[in-house]
């Protein structure tokens, strides 16, 4: 909602370094090699923008320019791959032993649980996310993402998110309970003294967050502002990649978000999901492995997609069984939701399960063959020129096959019994997700030169890539040689220590080696040649076909794949076109007459946004156990967070949307409600999560048990009246709606006002129902029924206390809509109903939620 | 095609082929045939893959001459995606790792099916009769107790004794957080998850040896040292120990924490199939 078009555009000159006379030049190769034309940027593309140059600081702080957002991530993830690197080191020189030395107990547990979250959630997603903020867009043709300021409040989400979790190391002790977080270990009482575990686990929220905006916009912007056509398998593979990637993360990182939610409140609200005996360890192994495995996809696809770019262009041929590959890599994105359990292989689950993941893991294994033979065919009748890039995506390749048939070796039941929680286990991953590493280091050899506009240096960068190879198999190999020894020990068999000494020698050699990439980036960026628009011969996709770095605005005319390969249309040939193509249909939601170039890039607001919910999760991590300092800060942050938001929506920031674009299969909808559709699909399955959680451990505790935990004042009347209320209300918004059709600004405030207070009446209604519970005084509960009483309390309060975070977050929406609806904002103009609709559709899911909710906690 | 699997299928997990005896013994069997096939594959894919990149490494002839003599068209600036043909050796390919892949998994399951059913039914050992044991993990030691209610805490120094060539079967839990009980040199390991159990078998075959069981599930800061002793007996050695045993009170452990009454004492009898005759005669 908030990057809908309210605003009006200045006319300062950008600062924005503009493409070298030199660079134009060498862009002749369009024109040469296919059907391309080449423009001149229209005199206006200089304007529109009050927007710092790229020297200046400020630039950073407000750019929501896809690829400054870009350039941001990668030079994050970076930072957190040698903060995770070093924690590395750090206990792989305390394994040169084979008893402790120096970094023993918690401490040990913390470097390696810390290592394993920083590594797979801080460096290796935002690595590729920083690739796939740069070049998505461009590839695509896109001018920017659908929604650039969530974009940049991903970012800042996700840094200070970073933040928040080195904080955590101050606290006393970050999380020690391994990145796979088991149950109940994760729990406070088990767990290290002080608040650091808890704010550790709130970092991982906020990470998530962080992620689920981020999908929200790749999706809507990979489904509708693709260049006229371009179909969605026309994508080039890094691009196709990304947009799996991205449906997966949708999905996957909602559960995580429930079962972190879940956990922190066991930590906050002490409420008892995961201390419960029955079913409680269990219920997060499959929370937790829901998300897990398609996040093993998550972090390997971008590699893959950005290995067959690479493949394609060094080889100088196309990929071999093009459209195979993207069908294997579609069939493994859907199948990584049914594979979670060979995770679990070792606990009580019975022999039919066994065998059921035992075939879809090995089902799922198949389609990467197929990637493997496409890219490795792909060489055959190539003239290949072994560059750093290419060079690292072959070792990665190379490794890959590596990781992969060692990991059928898991994929066979009778064999993981043994190897689980061993050496073999962190071999095979770190094959299959250092070597993803490699792959996307061999990227930023490949798109450096697009990015910086100059060379890196060839010398220094194979240098590199023959120390890192070198290094990586001396790591990685001995653990297979000594894989019987356990996982997360620093105490293990001393008929193992030379292979584990010969493993930390490889470390440094693989650790050092990034010395000479930062400093090839380093040098080469300030004494580098040029690299012109074009470096690489037979590279295809719309990023070589611009200047390097691409000006502001991307494109020196509106891209399009009409004609069958890329040109650059002017502004009236796309009137003309659009015209054609069914009219303003499609372009109307900017309601703007020169939808071309005056969209906005700058804001403060996902800083500050992020700043607050930083804030406010360093005070909520505190407030139990950390004292009345903490729940200030909360309340600080929470204010500060409602302040920041209202002035997203007070700012006027323009974004347009491309008139002439690709957009099956959502032709039909505008970005910002497709955005609320995919967002709601996403809270479908956090929803869907709490709810299974409640289902598992009421089975757990025996389904009819479960009235025992009740007490006897849990009746069915406040959930029914609430029900009503809700019902009523989904009713009021829709004459709301039905009202500024008809241009009634009386009809929508009523609407509006009426909708407030039904939902004004349910929060009431529950919490006099909640403050009763918490006041009983009967003989089962002599302390009253609290969140942390037992898990029937525990699961009914957090469930439904979700769905009336859900009814006051709409509230406060209506709160602010109400005034300007008063103003006529939403009857004044032709399509000035549109919020209204967006408001409507969230306020419709978070009813039907609890028409689930009802029966569930009130009836069964 | 998949009657042609469903053929394979049967033929791999016939008799002969899949590998009886105690855990090791199979586990060999099946750890020596994934490497060595593995191996090979990992070989002739990564030997291929090099060859390829060697023989079409870019040797500086002008784009036309190339062009002309490998009659290949090149990607274009510009030009949406396509793929460059070759699918059906492509698919070749891909269905020969398939069927290797299947036919290893398919003779695997068959080894799984003898180590989670076969030989529940009939132990591979002499002594038909096994026995049980109930593991429980807790922060940080193992605790074993035997049918007549003998317990041995790890903790404490106790050794796991275990009698030779006789089936030993294994109900694992935890009482605190989650474990993995392992012996490794006896292949067998199982989780110890509070309020689960789960059930493994092993068969130890020389007297004598001493093995060590570890934990492979982080638990807390004393992770790395949870280990415990497992020592085989020959079955008479074991049975004088064992009798002496028998009418012991149970010295409940409560040195170690338990974490506010998670344990209340469900008896194992609720979560086994069958009942544990807890007065079971042991006969050598
Ligand atoms: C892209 C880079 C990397 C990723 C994604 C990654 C990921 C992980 C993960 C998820 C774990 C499991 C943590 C846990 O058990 O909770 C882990 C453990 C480990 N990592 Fe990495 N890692 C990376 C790089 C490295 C490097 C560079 C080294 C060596 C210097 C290294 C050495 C280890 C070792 C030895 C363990 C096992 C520690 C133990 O189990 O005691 N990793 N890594
Ligand atoms: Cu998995
Ligand atoms: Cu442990």
């Amino acid at each position: 909602m908030p990057d809908d078009n309210n605003g009006d555009d200045g006319s300062v000159p950008s600062g924005e370094r503009d493409a070298s006379p030199e660079s134009r030049a060498d862009g002749g190769e369009v024109t040469d090699g296919g059907h391309a034309v080449r423009e001149e940027l229209p005199a206006g593309d200089e304007h529109g923008h009050d927007f710092p140059s790229m020297g200046t600081v400020k630039r950073w702080l407000v750019t929501t320019n896809h690829k400054d957002v870009g350039i941001l991530y990668t030079v994050t993830s970076l930072f957190f791959l040698v903060f995770g690197g070093l924690l590395a080191l750090l206990f792989r020189l305390e394994l040169t032993t084979a008893s402790g030395s120096f970094l023993t107990g918690t401490a040990y547990n913390q470097a390696v649980t810390a290592h394993g979250l920083l590594m797979v959630f801080f460096f290796l997603s935002p690595f590729a996310f920083g690739f796939a903020n740069y070049f998505v867009p461009l590839q695509l043709g896109a001018k920017d993402l659908a929604f650039p300021r969530l974009n940049a409040l991903s970012y800042w989400l996700y840094l200070l998110a970073g933040g928040l979790f080195g904080l955590s190391f101050l606290q006393g002790s970050t999380f020690a309970g391994g990145w796979t977080m088991y149950a109940p270990l994760n729990l406070p009482m088990y767990l290290p003294e002080g608040v650091g575990s808890t704010t550790a686990v709130m970092a991982m929220i906020m990470f998530v967050i962080s992620v689920t905006v981020s999908s929200v916009n790749f999706l809507t912007t990979m489904h509708r502002m693709r260049a006229e056509g371009m179909r969605i398998r026309d994508m080039p593979l890094f691009s196709m990649s990304i947009l799996l990637t991205v449906w997966m993360m949708l999905f996957a990182f909602a559960a995580l978000l429930a079962a972190l939610i879940i956990l922190a409140s066991d930590h906050i609200l002490g409420t008892t999901y995961f201390a419960a005996t029955e079913g409680g360890s269990l219920l997060w192994a499959h929370l937790f492995w829901f998300f897990g495995h398609p996040e093993v996809y998550i972090v390997f696809f971008p590699a893959l997609g950005m290995m067959a770019e690479v493949f394609q262009t060094f080889t100088g041929r196309r990929i071999v069984g093009r459209k195979w590959f993207i069908a294997a890599m579609t069939l493994v994105a859907l199948q990584s939701f049914v594979v979670w359990m060979h995770h679990m292989f070792l606990t009580s689950i019975n022999l039919e399960i066994k065998t059921l993941f035992m075939a879809t893991t090995i089902g799922i294994s198949l389609p990467f063959d197929l990637m493997v033979f496409a890219l490795i065919y792909t060489m055959i009748k190539g003239r290949i020129r072994f560059t750093t890039p290419f060079l690292f995506a072959f070792g990665a390749l190379l490794l890959f096959i590596v990781g992969g048939i060692t990991g059928v070796f898991l994929g066979a039941v009778v064999l993981d019994y043994e190897f689980r929680g061993t050496y073999w286990v962190v071999a095979h991953f770190h094959y299959v997700m250092v070597g993803g590493a490699m792959a996307m280091f061999g990227a930023l050899y490949y798109w450096y030169p697009k990015m910086t506009g100059k060379m890196y240096d060839e010398f220094l960068g194979k240098a590199h890539f023959a120390l890192s190879f070198v290094g990586f198999n001396l790591l990685y190999f001995p653990q297979f040689v000594a894989w019987e020894t356990p996982r997360r020990v620093y105490n293990y068999q001393p008929e193992f220590v030379t292979w584990h000494q010969l493993s930390t020698v490889g470390a440094f050699v693989f650790g050092l080696s990034f010395l000479l990439m930062f400093y090839n980036f380093y040098k080469s960026y300030h004494h580098g040649e040029d690299a012109g628009d074009a470096p690489w011969k037979y590279a295809s996709s719309a990023e070589w076909a611009i200047p390097s770095p691409p000006s502001l605005e991307n494109f020196p005319g509106v891209p399009s794949y009409k004609g069958g390969s890329l040109s650059f249309l002017s502004e009236e040939e796309v009137h003309g076109a659009a015209a054609a193509d069914g009219g303003p249909a499609h372009g109307h939601a900017t309601g703007d007459a020169h939808a071309g170039g005056h969209d906005d890039h700058a804001s403060y607001w996902p800083l500050l946004s992020s700043v607050a919910v930083f804030v406010l999760f360093v005070g909520l991590a505190g407030t139990n156990g950390g004292g009345t300092v903490y729940t200030a800060t909360a309340a600080l942050g929470g204010l500060a967070l409602l302040g920041t938001a209202a002035g997203w929506v007070v700012e006027s920031f323009h974004v347009s949307e491309p008139e002439l674009a690709s957009r099956w299969p959502f032709d039909g909808v505008e970005n910002t409600k497709l955005g609320v559709w995919i967002f709601l699909a996403s809270d479908v399955v956090v929803f869907g999560a709490f709810v299974g959680s409640y289902i598992f451990i009421r089975v757990a505790e025996g389904w009819q048990n479960w009235h025992h935990l009740l007490p006897a004042d849990h009746v069915v009347l406040p959930g029914l009246i609430n029900t009503y209320l809700l019902l009523a209300s989904s009713f009021s918004i829709v004459l709301a709606m039905v009202a500024a059709e008809k241009k009634s600004r009386a009809g929508v405030v009523a609407g509006l006002v009426t909708t407030l207070v039904l939902g004004i009446g349910f929060l009431i209604n529950k919490g006099i129902e909640w403050s009763h519970f918490f006041h009983i005084h009967s003989e089962h509960f002599p302390e009253g029924w609290t969140f942390g009483t037992n898990v029937a309390s525990s699961t009914f309060y957090l469930t439904t206390g979700m769905h009336g975070l859900h009814v006051t977050l709409g509230l406060l929406v209506l709160l602010w809509m109400i005034p300007r609806a008063w103003r006529g904002a939403y009857t004044s103009t032709e399509d000035g109903d549109k919020p209204l609709e967006y408001f409507g559709l969230y306020w419709h899911f978070v009813d039907i939620v609890w028409l689930f909710l009802f029966p569930l906690f009130y009836i069964l | 095609m998949s009657g042609t699997i469903a053929t394979l299928v049967t033929v791999l997990q016939s008799d002969g082929i899949i590998p009886r005896g105690s855990r090791v013994e199979v586990f060999d069997a099946i750890y020596w045939v994934f490497l060595v096939l593995g191996a090979l594959v990992g070989i002739v894919v990564i030997g291929y893959m090099l060859y390829n990149a060697y023989k079409y490494r870019d040797v500086g002839e002008t784009d036309e001459d190339a062009a002309e003599s490998k009659k290949v068209e090149r990607p274009k600036l510009g030009e949406l995606p396509r793929g460059g043909g070759g699918g059906r050796k492509l698919f070749l390919s891909f269905t020969l790792s398939a069927i290797i892949v299947i036919s290893l998994i398919a003779w695997a399951y068959g080894i799984l099916l003898y180590v989670e059913e076969g030989a529940a039914e009939e132990p591979p050992t002499e002594q038909a009769e096994a026995l049980e044991v109930q593991v429980e993990g807790y922060q940080f030691g193992w605790r074993f107790t035997y049918p007549n209610g003998h317990t041995v805490d790890s903790a404490v120094g106790d050794s796991f004794k275990v009698p030779a060539d006789r089936m030993v079967r294994l109900n694992v839990t935890s009482a605190d957080v989650f474990h993995n009980f392992g012996i490794p040199g006896l292949r067998v390991k199982s989780d110890a998850i509070p309020g689960q159990y789960t059930q493994q078998w092993f068969i130890a075959e020389d007297p004598g040896t001493n093995y060590t069981a570890r934990c492979y599930e982080l638990c807390g800061a004393g992770h790395s040292d949870m280990t415990a002793t497992v020592e085989v007996m020959s079955q008479e050695e074991w049975q004088n120990w064992y009798e002496g045993t028998g009418n012991e009170t149970e010295t409940g452990d409560d040195g170690n924490q338990s974490d506010g009454g998670d344990d209340d004492g469900h008896a194992l009898e609720d979560v086994l199939e069958e009942p544990v005759d807890y007065g079971m005669e042991v006969h050598a």
